[in-house]
């Protein structure tokens, strides 16, 4: 009953409909999986009855979460179907399976859950005066973090601001899905991931199973941009489903299960405060952030807060900083990583200071940040490595035509670093056999084309051509280890992986074919090399934007043109390059003027269908130019990370654009339509 | 959002569709283009036993002057409103929302009167036929009736229309000489519902005096909002009189009872108002005279 996966290259089969997502898998006798959610954001589940329940579960696993209690505000865990309590509208609380979709949803009626409803905490702002949510913590906190030391300032210009970025739905083209195979000792699972290693870690902890009885092979993958790095509930079930029943069981989300029960990100509100000089030069930093964790601790909360305020100062010489930041629960779906993941949140709030600074001095806002650049790396009070901005930020303004260009247009601007989820290395194999070479990565493609690169590079030094080479799906049967494809990592670390796999595999051949050794007598053995990569190199990069704004003929600010210059090191594949560009943009632009998630105040999702969500459109998207710097990094390869500094620049710029376009002050994203008016609307 | 099991039928004839809404009630739908019925079904807010489909009646889709009137059959596409020449020329109001309803998708397959009919607040005709003296024909088991388009829209998702009945035409009178109007619709970005939209239908004389002034408004209350002070302030008042279109934009937002939600406070909606009247008033007037 395995599924056949193409062993060809899938990329250019997309756009074809030839790609083979999980949603196309029809295995004999497969079960469809529907999950009955809570309808209240916050309730006491008195009774479930009908389909699979939590009790069903947890008399079967370890880890169903709500037993686990205990001292630490973090021991509450995240059960997979709830049983005592409810904390967000769509969490999880029964599922029901059926022969096809429809009968599956179905048979939700035969589910019967009975509810007290208690009053949800739906304002981060309020939530530690609140009672505690879980009844096992003392109170609402997650997560606390005190960077740099408290300073006293004597500054002749002190700026203030209340900053706050709404909470984003991940929202790939593909939503979530698995399918789940059991043949009687070994789990299968196929997935839509961005990594099948940390799948298997989190369904093995969760259904007590040891990792080498689940096997996790990745699908091709319609997107993620954060949501499918880890495990969910609904792939619990969907694995005991398969188990219980011996029968595969598939589980695909629609688009209203996603913006309901997917982790958001971003949802942080900070209070920052600069301390600078009458030439712009800014001697201090104070901030306060407060992070919407949502309902379980176990989700982004925990590492997010002091995560961003270390990012806080950016490319800038601040010598001194002080950041506080607190993680608090809500009843809302849990925090998790979306595309820049706390990035993009420490790069709007110091670019919006910076310009305020511009304001404040009347010195022009490229001037005021080049003040602020340094000549040399150093590590910052709020304890982040910074390489040195200055030469970088003149290439960028010379790139941009900026001093020419702002002569006549409305201009905005960021500088940013790039810090990438470089830690950890990454995993990669290649393999010849009948005259052709495989590629695997640990961390895979899903969407962004790495395939094209790791070809690329295991042909560069195999000496192969690319058209003998197949990169094959992620697999956890196929490598002995991985990580995972998140934070602007893959090409640096899947890449260098490809590179050293290559070198063992054709150090390999040489060593047995001695003299002998040519390309043709390579392709006519068989080898096979795995390697692990794991950089000591420090592999920060810098990136800048600027976004151009004009004034529509219906009097509405909007934005014209997004260019970039970011530091992509050696660019593997510039159109794959380009391409991360063009659609970071696009979410970058969503993120200042249309996309968030909004709950009304007894916690229901005000924004249930991908319409109200705000998705961008053609329509709505500006020319986009898309320039790199390069400048190899210290890897074999040359690479630097790129695809989060889209959704970490151009939220900057944008608003920053519009700012200057309509005069006045932008602090929350996203920017209300109503503010967005050149003309003044008929009063009262 | 998958839709529990109904029974589908399509019928020939209007009379045949009548009879089976007649014998089965409450629990049969009627559905034309289905870009907003088949949504409802997906996500089971509606759970209809049975569909009766009118797209395969023939006949309903005509679009032509006769007897003094525009007549469009029910199952004419939003699309096909945009494309036609006689609406851009002389009902340039319908014109106009046909170009703004949803996204091209959505008009392919939306018909005139599947969006009238849904009685949505947000959809953008009905403010259009309140503006145009716009009519509905509809056949039921008591036989035909016409309903004036300030009677059609009675609340939200809720029309003059008995169970048993089915809207056959929307027609709206031909327009007098120097007359115009104009749709006009904020959105948060192509494909949104409007934020707020406003349609004038006015007509002049040659000293451009308002011999008649219509002015509908949507998604700024529980049914799309005919703005009648607004409509009275303007006639026999010039086009350019800025105080006499002032005062009506302002009674027509007196007339809007939004409400605040993700695209934006009940306030804002309502000043929205104000500046797409005055606009609209603007812009009719001058296809009134002629100028595009």
């Amino acid at each position: 009953m395995a599924v056949e996966i193409d062993s060809e290259d899938p990329e250019r089969f997309f756009v074809r409909g030839k790609g083979r997502y999980v949603d196309d898998i029809k295995l004999e006798g497969m079960l469809h999986l529907h999950v009955v959610r809570s309808p209240y954001a916050r309730a006491r589940v008195i009774s479930v009855s009908g389909g699979i329940t939590g009790n069903e579960l947890r008399a079967s696993m370890e880890a169903v979460g709500e037993d686990a209690g205990g001292e630490e505000n973090t021991s509450v865990s995240f059960p997979v179907l709830a049983t005592e309590t409810v904390n967000y509208v769509g969490q999880p609380v029964a599922a029901v399976l059926g022969d096809d979709r429809y009968e599956a949803e179905d048979r939700a009626d035969e589910v019967d859950v009975q509810y007290e409803p208690l009053t949800p905490v739906m304002d981060p702002e309020r939530s530690l005066e609140s009672g505690p949510i879980h009844r096992q913590m003392k109170d609402n906190l997650v997560a606390e973090s005190v960077l740099g030391k408290d300073f006293k300032a004597n500054a002749p210009i002190e700026l203030e601001d209340t900053l706050r970025m709404a909470r984003m739905s991940p929202n790939p083209l593909e939503p979530r899905g698995l399918v789940a195979a059991y043949d009687g000792s070994m789990l299968t699972v196929y997935a839509s991931t961005q990594s099948v290693f940390s799948w298997r870690e989190g369904l093995a902890g969760s259904l007590g199973m040891p990792e080498d009885k689940i096997r996790v092979v990745q699908m091709d993958t319609g997107g993620a941009f954060g949501s499918k790095g880890g495990i969910y509930p609904e792939y619990v079930v969907a694995a005991h489903a398969a188990m219980k029943t011996k029968r595969p069981v598939k589980w695909i989300e629609n688009r209203y299960e996603h913006l309901m029960t997917t982790d958001q990100g971003r949802g942080v509100r900070a209070k920052m405060k600069v301390y600078a000089e009458r030439n712009g030069k800014v001697k201090g930093l104070k901030a306060d952030l407060l992070i919407d964790a949502g309902a379980y601790p176990v989700g982004g909360g925990g590492w997010v807060a002091s995560w961003i305020s270390s990012q806080l100062i950016g490319p800038y010489y601040i010598p001194k900083a002080y950041a506080t930041s607190r993680a608090v629960l809500t009843n809302k779906v849990n925090l998790g990583p979306y595309r820049g993941a706390g990035r993009p949140e420490a790069a709007f709030f110091m670019e919006r200071m910076m310009d305020k600074v511009a304001d404040e001095t009347g010195l022009d806002q490229a001037e005021v940040r080049m003040r602020n650049t340094t000549t040399k790396g150093w590590t910052t009070p709020l304890g982040r490595k910074t390489p040195p901005s200055k030469p970088f930020f003149n290439e960028a303004l010379r790139a941009f035509k900026y001093s020419s260009r702002k002569k006549k247009e409305k201009l905005g601007l960021s500088l940013f670093v790039l810090v990438p989820a470089s830690s950890g290395g990454e995993s990669a194999k290649v393999a010849v056999k009948g005259g052709r070479v495989k590629v695997w990565m640990g961390g895979n493609s899903h969407g962004q084309g790495h395939g094209l690169f790791a070809k690329m590079l295991a042909s560069k030094e195999l000496g192969v051509p690319e058209n003998l080479i197949d990169f094959q799906h992620t697999d956890t049967s196929a490598l002995s280890s991985g990580v995972g494809s998140w934070g602007s990592r893959t090409a640096m670390l899947g890449g260098g992986a490809v590179v050293e796999a290559s070198r063992k595999l054709k150090a390999a051949a040489k060593k047995k074919l001695g003299k002998r050794y040519s390309k043709a007598r390579l392709l006519e053995g068989e080898y096979e090399a795995e390697a692990f990569f794991k950089p000591k190199d420090f592999l920060n990069s810098l990136g800048a934007n600027m976004a151009s704004a004009r004034i529509t003929k219906v009097g509405m600010g909007t934005i014209d043109e997004v260019v970039s210059y970011y530091d992509v090191g050696t660019p593997l594949t510039p159109y794959m390059v380009e391409s991360q560009i063009e659609g970071g943009t696009a979410q970058g632009l969503g993120e200042v003027m249309y996309e968030q998630v909004l709950y009304s105040e007894d916690g229901q999702l005000l924004t249930p269908s991908i319409a109200d969500a705000g998705l961008i459109h053609s329509t709505e998207m500006p020319k986009v130019v898309a320039m790199t710097g390069t400048h190899r990094s210290s890897l074999k390869h040359g690479a630097k990370g790129l695809g989060e500094s889209p959704t970490i620049g151009v939220p900057p710029a944008a608003t920053r654009a519009l700012e200057v376009a309509l005069g006045r002050r932008f602090s929350y994203l996203p920017i209300e339509q109503e503010k967005l008016w050149a003309v003044e609307l008929p009063k009262e | 959002m998958n839709p529990p099991e109904f029974e589908y039928v399509a019928p020939k004839t209007v009379q045949e569709a009548v009879d089976l809404l007649k014998v089965r009630g409450e629990w049969a739908k009627v559905l034309a283009g289905g870009q907003s019925l088949i949504p409802l079904l997906k996500l089971r807010l509606a759970s209809p036993a049975l569909l009766v489909d009118i797209g395969k009646v023939p006949g309903l889709d005509y679009l032509a002057e006769s007897d003094g009137h525009l007549r469009m059959g029910a199952m004419v596409r939003v699309a096909d409103l945009n494309r036609s020449a006689l609406l851009k020329k002389k009902y340039p109001a319908i014109h106009d929302a046909s170009g703004v309803i949803a996204d091209p998708l959505v008009r392919n397959l939306g018909t005139v009167g599947g969006n009238i009919s849904h009685g949505d607040p947000a959809n953008d005709l009905p403010a259009v036929m309140l503006a145009s003296e716009g009519e509905m024909a509809a056949t039921g088991s008591g036989g035909n009736r016409v309903i004036k388009a300030e009677d059609f829209f009675t609340d939200t998702f809720t029309t003059a229309l008995a169970h048993d009945e089915i809207l056959t035409e929307v027609r709206v009178p031909v327009p007098l000489p120097r007359s115009g109007g104009a749709y006009l619709k904020v959105e948060q970005k192509v494909g949104d519902f409007a934020s707020a939209g406003v349609a004038v239908q006015l007509s002049v004389d040659r000293a451009s005096m308002c011999t008649k002034v219509g002015i509908g408004l949507t998604a700024v209350g529980p049914t799309a909002v005919k703005a009648k002070k607004a409509e009275e302030a303007m006639l026999g008042k010039q086009v350019t009189d800025r105080v006499a279109v002032a005062e009506a934009a302002a009674l027509a937002a007196d007339a809007a009872t939004p409400t605040s939600d993700i695209r934006g406070t009940a306030e804002y909606k309502k000043r929205l108002v104000r500046l797409l009247v005055a606009r609209g008033l603007k812009r009719a007037s001058e296809r009134a005279g002629g100028k595009e």
